[in-house]
């Protein structure tokens, strides 16, 4: 048996697929997984709840004000000022951004596929077409974000490089996944590669890079103490 | 942008030791903020000056703190002044901004402060 492998064959299209679809999945998923974790090691310290000391209440009791016009349209009112009521827009493309981002590859018929044949696992996925078209969705929130980013003075001032170079990193899985599903290119295994690089890119430099607020911002909501935590929130400072 | 900076009036030491103090904190928030702008809108500084993109929580925050964190507090009294504006002039610490990602702004705006008066820079207006 040649145990030495010819350059032609490390340099195929065939072997790189094989590398991209086998290792190099469990190479991207063990760095995702241990460098998040390493991640959250680093902040643990913020995540204990300090000893702070606190009043007990005084004699008396507390009257609740009598229901009012006011307050039945309270709920109205804290939703129009909260930043949903404010950017109501903003708020539902980054929300249906982030949803079908997380969401969306789970159900991918083709990715269900590959792990039925790998494991024998049958996930449910959705039916091709839908799929298809939530890409499109996915793809065109992408297109929003780029354009506040060129077009928006507010935006354009607080960005930097590494803000178009991570929403292009995060548009081009889906992007390559269009194309690849679409036999746009006549190379379908040089778009179908570049899907799974793409996407194994992706998930390698969520923990490293600003990615990582997509579990920072978790952490920050829920376990540390702060002004607006919604789990041990206090003011600290 | 690109100038040489006179850091001898500056003890840098004493801010690396306070920013030393809330580091966990500060690269936290900094690494959670994704630039989205969305906080612009919850300061009432914001609104009541044309919506001047300047007085965003957001840009206060990533260029007072944020940038005493870059330079590793390798700054100037000219640097250290352009921050007192921000955090002073821009920022009243009313504690009403609020950030998608929970970023505790109020929180870094102080510590910007502090590390502003721990140099000697500050309003001064019974002088100004």
């Amino acid at each position: 048996m040649n145990y030495i492998m010819e350059f032609s064959t490390i340099f195929s299209w065939t072997f790189a697929y094989d590398f991209l679809k086998g290792p190099m999945v469990w190479v991207s998923f063990i760095v995702f997984i241990f460098g998040t974790l390493f991640q959250l090691f680093k902040i643990s310290s913020l995540m204990s709840k300090p000893e702070r000391i606190r009043l007990s209440a005084g004699p008396g009791k507390f009257i609740s004000p009598p229901p009012s016009p006011e307050n039945k349209k309270s709920w109205y009112l804290r939703f129009k000022l909260s930043i949903a009521g404010v950017n109501p827009f903003m708020t539902s493309v980054t929300a249906v951004f982030h949803v079908l981002l997380l969401i969306l590859p789970i159900f991918v018929l083709g990715h269900n596929i590959l792990l039925n044949n790998a494991f024998g696992i049958s996930m449910v996925s959705l039916p091709e077409n839908i799929s298809h078209r939530l890409t499109l969705v996915v793809i065109l929130c992408a297109l929003i974000f780029l354009y506040r980013r060129i077009l928006l003075y507010r935006v354009r001032l607080i960005t930097t490089f590494e803000d178009y170079l991570f929403l292009i990193l995060a548009a081009v899985p889906f992007i390559s996944g269009f194309l690849a599903y679409e036999q746009f290119f006549s190379n379908y295994k040089l778009v179908i590669g570049l899907h799974i690089l793409s996407g194994e890119l992706m998930l390698m430099t969520v923990p490293f890079t600003k990615f990582i607020h997509m579990i920072f911002m978790l952490i920050v909501r829920f376990k540390i103490d702060g002004e607006y935590s919604l789990g041990n929130g206090d003011r600290v400072w | 942008m690109f100038r040489k900076r006179n850091t001898a009036s500056v003890n840098s030491e004493e801010i690396r030791a306070i920013l030393d103090e809330k580091k966990t904190k500060m690269k936290l928030s900094l690494k959670a903020c994704a630039h989205c702008s969305l906080c612009a809108e919850s300061c009432f500084l914001f609104m009541s000056h044309d919506k001047n993109p300047k007085y965003m929580p957001s840009y206060k925050f990533l260029n007072s703190v944020g940038v005493l964190y870059k330079k590793k507090g390798n700054v100037d009294k000219l640097d250290l002044g352009e921050i007192r504006d921000i955090v002073w002039e821009r920022c009243v610490l009313c504690t009403r901004c609020y950030c998608p990602m929970g970023i505790d702004i109020p929180e870094m705006i102080a510590l910007a402060r502090r590390i502003c008066r721990s140099q000697g820079v500050y309003p001064q207006y019974d002088k100004e």
